[in-house]
């Protein structure tokens, strides 16, 4: 079995059930399950419930896993969790064919055929460790640890991959974030001094969403709170080229891309112009505002018009209307705001635009809070100090980009300077969860800069896209097989368990990151036996163990609570009230993490890195005769570029589409139904046309995540297109963030 | 009898997203095959000229009408109502695969089961209802779109959401009124866009060719015996075993 050599060929699409699937698995090649879902027809039992974390997606849902007979058959959202309260998408309900996927790599993979051939063999784990660390330990020797680059997606285990790298000395940390959130993220930074704002749908009376396609990009809890708030009468405006979900619950606005800046501009206009702003909040909790009245004189309602495509009267009525719901009334921060160069501009409009009418912490605004973290320390087992890094970090932060946080970093820049040698050459990579292949803009340089390196190591359940161009690859557990390090929501501790045997030889990311620390002689730093006592030595600041939680799944005060009521669970959830409150709130002074104290209406830290310290406008690019901009973004039924191989999935939305306007198809004879090609400067897809009234006519629109390219997944590859081949790489110098709104396109029919 | 349950669905489209969970979570808790399904989101499509357009999304499964045809036309007595609460539900035991009831749907709800052969639809999740709790598709759904519950009793949510309801819509064609308990409520639903049809009822013909042939056949051979035992049992005893 060692020297078998295992290569991922294309099996015909299986339209068959679980039972049918195990009878189908290729056994002995490492992709396919032990055995497969209950033949029954009929009444579903199960024997037990394990409470656990959802990882279909970031959110984090609780989850209650029924198991019969040693297999998980349905998974529940779990009440008692603040994320979930009792409901799962259809995500969260699939989780259970993520971990069945017939494709699954059932053990560790040594590369066998040339890179990107996709020939492996089987490794025994002490092979693939020992191998990985020699090679690991090779490059840092050669070339120094700054050689290695390190990247994942943001996820539980967090932690202990940054352990890693950091241990092993590099600074070069790639994560998703600046193919995501950047803008927001840097732009509330210097605003508020937080990441992100939570949002308080209590009560809430009007939303701007910008962008931010809540019924689609689901958040369970979150898009729950908003359907709620929509069917109790709060006035939703959407801004997007493109008729979502989202926009078909709301007034929406098919706002001319890029210009999103102008409209918020324009907002600030009214409410300083018109003074419905809230004077005694700006007066104690901001700085700047003078600063600001001075800069949006110019951004008249009809100077935006011009630039929007939406009439002046009604952006007018849009920023009455907002400033008269106040404080009920909320602009929300958005989430994948990585659209254009002026992003982080458009996200510092909308942090003031909530500054204005003084919606913190009040009902229906925004709330410091809401994310991870919070009110309990945990503990963590004891460790040396890391080595001093040296090295410049590849991405360019800070020496290029100098206002981007470190954990957020720029990933595409990482990429590029894997081609361009520059500041020096990298060697080796190790990915974790991640699909860069995917993910980043021009597939074509990122496949080439794989070519280029000597040594690739991923970890990932799955054989995906980055996988096909690896050298090992080391099957994770997949999150209903796995403990992971504790989460922690506000003064709640979460707890992710194993809900069934893993699938082959998968391995927690905890064992894993030990085991590889171990070999690469930095076993000081993972200084756990096993998963259980690394969330034991989490757990002792609170005088518990890992017990306490295997249960509920969770630990909150609450529990030790007299009233009994709050003893049952760690989370109550409450009805949102759409009945106001007879008194408004005082207002309050505030305190900021932010250099002044304040919210930052006017940025010193802006000014002094040569960015204006208040939102201007930036003109944004603009396509030229015969393109479209080519937009992306997300639907409910996945999530990035993991979820296409999913059977469950793949069933209620099996393949992507271009979504294109009746004319410009008619234009160029294109039908719904039909191939289209599509050209970018960069590359070109074939892809399926939706003709539809539901976007603007300059523009197109596809739904990441399809377009594979590793035939180990036997559902989707080669099903849909993927966007990365046409995203061109632009670069926010403020935030890091990449663009990808930015990229123009032309659209013919194909043959 | 005021104290008989009638179970029903109420579902308010504005609350619908068309996220498909209910759709997977139908699939996982009665182990639906893939290709097939029992539950469906009918998205009408963006309605309009740009950019004054619509959208509506219609949830529904089996209506678990008050008066199925689906029951008339079983010639095994396989799908029947249940006296309790008004479930439509297929005794997999008893069901001979004939397909009749297919057709017979005004809703298209059913489907033959391509691993049993047998009939197959929505029982409005009987194993969870039974334990108290709701249908799958109700319990996950993030919009809170769907309510099921007993429609008899004045307290219950489905009974309270009707009677705060703006509008409430049952789907019927003309000349269909077989009794629909899903309550559409809130919004206008068009039954002309489901494509709702009359049932349609078995010609003797057919009946000989779905029914006393393949009967034959198995009684002859070993092919279909089973499902040949089941039926002849069902002729003598003339009652229906339940699906267990």
């Amino acid at each position: 079995m060692a020297d078998e050599i295992i290569q991922f060929t294309r099996r015909d699409f299986l339209k068959a059930s679980g039972a049918t699937l195990a009878a189908l698995g290729l056994a002995g090649l490492g992709f396919n399950t032990a055995s497969a879902a209950a033949p029954e027809t009929g009444r579903l039992t199960y024997d037990k419930i394990v409470p656990t974390l959802c990882e279909m997606c970031v959110w984090r849902c609780g989850v209650r896993a029924k198991v019969k007979d040693g297999r998980v058959v349905k998974l529940e959202g779990n009440p008692f969790h603040p994320h979930s309260k009792g409901r799962l998408c259809a995500r969260g309900q699939s989780g259970i064919m993520t971990a069945y996927d017939p494709d699954r790599i059932r053990f560790p993979l040594i590369r066998v055929g040339a890179r990107g051939e996709g020939k492996f063999r089987r490794a025994s784990w002490d092979e693939a460790l020992d191998y990985t660390a020699r090679r690991m330990l090779e490059i840092k020797e050669k070339y120094g640890p700054e050689a290695m680059i390190f990247s994942a997606t943001h996820n539980l285990s967090q932690p202990v991959f940054e352990n890693l790298l950091y241990a092993f000395g590099s600074p070069n940390y790639g994560t998703q974030r600046s193919l995501c959130f950047n803008a927001m993220v840097v732009a509330n930074l210097l605003t508020y001094g937080i990441e992100e704002p939570g949002r308080n749908y209590n009560q809430v009376k009007y939303i701007i969403l910008t962008g931010r396609n809540l019924l689609e990009a689901i958040s369970t809890s979150e898009t729950s709170d908003l359907v709620e708030a929509i069917a109790h009468g709060a006035h939703v405006v959407v801004l997007d080229p493109r008729f979502t979900k989202t926009a078909s619950k709301a007034e929406w606005l098919p706002i001319k891309p890029g210009t999103d800046l102008a409209f918020h501009l324009a907002l600030l206009n009214v409410i300083v112009s018109e003074g419905l702003y809230h004077r005694e909040f700006i007066e104690r909790n901001t700085v700047g505002f003078d600063e600001l009245q001075a800069e949006v004189v110019k951004y008249t309602p009809e100077w935006a018009a011009s630039i929007t495509g939406i009439p002046a009267e009604t952006i007018r009525r849009i920023a009455r209307d907002f400033a008269a719901a106040a404080p009920h009334a909320m602009a929300h921060p958005g989430w994948r705001t990585s659209n254009f160069v002026n992003s982080f501009q458009t996200e510092r409009a909308i942090a003031i635009l909530n500054a204005l009418i003084g919606n913190w912490e009040q009902p229906g605004g925004l709330v410091n809070g809401g994310g991870e973290g919070g009110g309990i320390t945990l503990g963590k087992p004891p460790q040396p100090p890391y080595p001093r890094i040296r090295a410049q970090r590849l991405d360019g932060v800070p020496w290029k980009y100098p206002l981007v946080p470190l954990k957020l970093g720029v990933f595409q820049e990482i990429r590029d300077a894997i081609l361009s040698g520059q500041p020096y050459q990298a060697h080796g990579w190790f990915i974790a969860r991640q699909n860069p292949v995917l993910s980043l803009p021009e597939r074509q340089k990122t496949i080439a800069a794989l070519h280029q390196l000597d040594f690739i190591v991923t970890v990932s359940i799955l054989p995906n896209d980055t996988e096909w161009y690896a050298d090992v690859i080391l099957p994770e557990a997949s999150y209903l097989e796995r403990y992971d390090p504790l989460l922690v929501l506000e003064n709640r501790v979460f707890l992710r368990q194993p809900v069934i045997d893993p699938i082959g030889e998968g391995k927690s990311a905890l064992w894993i990151y030990k085991q590889l620390g171990e070999r690469l002689g930095l076993g000081e730093y993972f200084q756990y036996r096993d998963e259980v006592d690394y969330i034991n030595q989490q757990l002792a600041p609170l005088g518990m163990d890992i017990s306490a939680l295997e249960h509920r799944g969770c630990w909150s005060p609450l529990l030790e609570s007299p009233r009994e009521v709050e003893r049952s669970a760690c989370f109550v959830p409450e009805t949102l009230s759409f009945e106001p409150e007879a008194a408004v709130p005082q207002v309050r002074e505030f305190k900021f993490n932010t250099p002044s104290g304040k919210i930052e209406i006017a940025s010193e830290t802006l000014r002094r890195a040569g960015q204006p310290a208040v939102p201007v406008w930036q003109a944004p690019p603009q396509p030229g005769p015969g393109e479209f901009y080519l937009l992306t973004g997300k639907v409910g039924q996945h999530t990035q570029f993991a979820t296409q191989n999913n059977l469950w999935l793949h069933e209620v939305y099996p393949e992507n589409e271009l979504w294109i306007h009746p004319k410009p198809a008619a234009e160029r004879g294109i039908v719904n139904g039909q191939k289209v090609r599509v050209i970018s400067p960069v590359g070109e897809v074939v892809i399926t046309a939706k003709v539809t009234e539901g976007i603007r006519e300059d523009c197109v629109w596809m739904t990441q995540g399809f377009g594979h390219l590793s035939k180990g997944l036997k559902t989707a590859y080669g099903v849909g297109a993927s966007d990365s081949d046409l995203h061109m790489t632009y670069t926010d110098p403020v935030s890091g963030g990449q663009a990808l709104s930015q990229t123009f396109v032309r659209v013919e029919k194909d043959g | 009898m005021a104290q008989v349950k009638k179970y029903g669905f109420v579902i308010d489209p504005r609350r619908c997203i068309d996220c498909r969970a209910c759709l997977v979570a139908c699939r996982a808790e009665n182990d639906v095959p893939l290709g097939a399904t029992r539950i469906w989101v009918y998205d009408l499509g963006v309605q309009g000229t740009f950019p004054n357009v619509s959208q509506q999304f219609v949830p529904y499964n089996c209506m678990h009408c008050d008066d199925p045809p689906c029951v008339e036309v079983c010639p095994s007595q396989a799908t029947y109502k249940r006296e309790e609460d008004g479930i439509v539900v297929i005794d997999q035991q008893a069901c001979i695969g004939c397909g009749l009831c297919l057709p017979a749907c005004p809703y298209h709800a059913r489907f033959i089961h391509p691993e049993t052969g047998k009939a197959d639809k929505c029982n409005a999740c009987l194993q969870r209802v039974e334990q108290g709790e709701s249908p799958a598709c109700v319990a996950t759904c993030i919009g809170g779109a769907r309510l099921f519950g007993d429609l008899n009793d004045p307290h219950s949510e489905v009974s309270i959401a009707l009677r705060n309801a703006r509008r409430v819509t049952r789907l019927t064609a003309p000349g269909v009124d077989t009794g629909p308990n899903i309550y559409y409520i809130n919004d206008e639903v068009d039954a002309t866009k489901l494509a709702i049809h009359p049932p349609e009822m078995p010609a003797a013909d057919t009946f000989y060719r779905r029914i006393v042939i393949p009967g034959v056949l198995a009684a002859a051979g070993l092919t279909f015996l089973g499902q040949a035992a089941a039926f002849a049992r069902q002729l003598v005893k003339g009652e229906s075993e339940y699906e267990e």
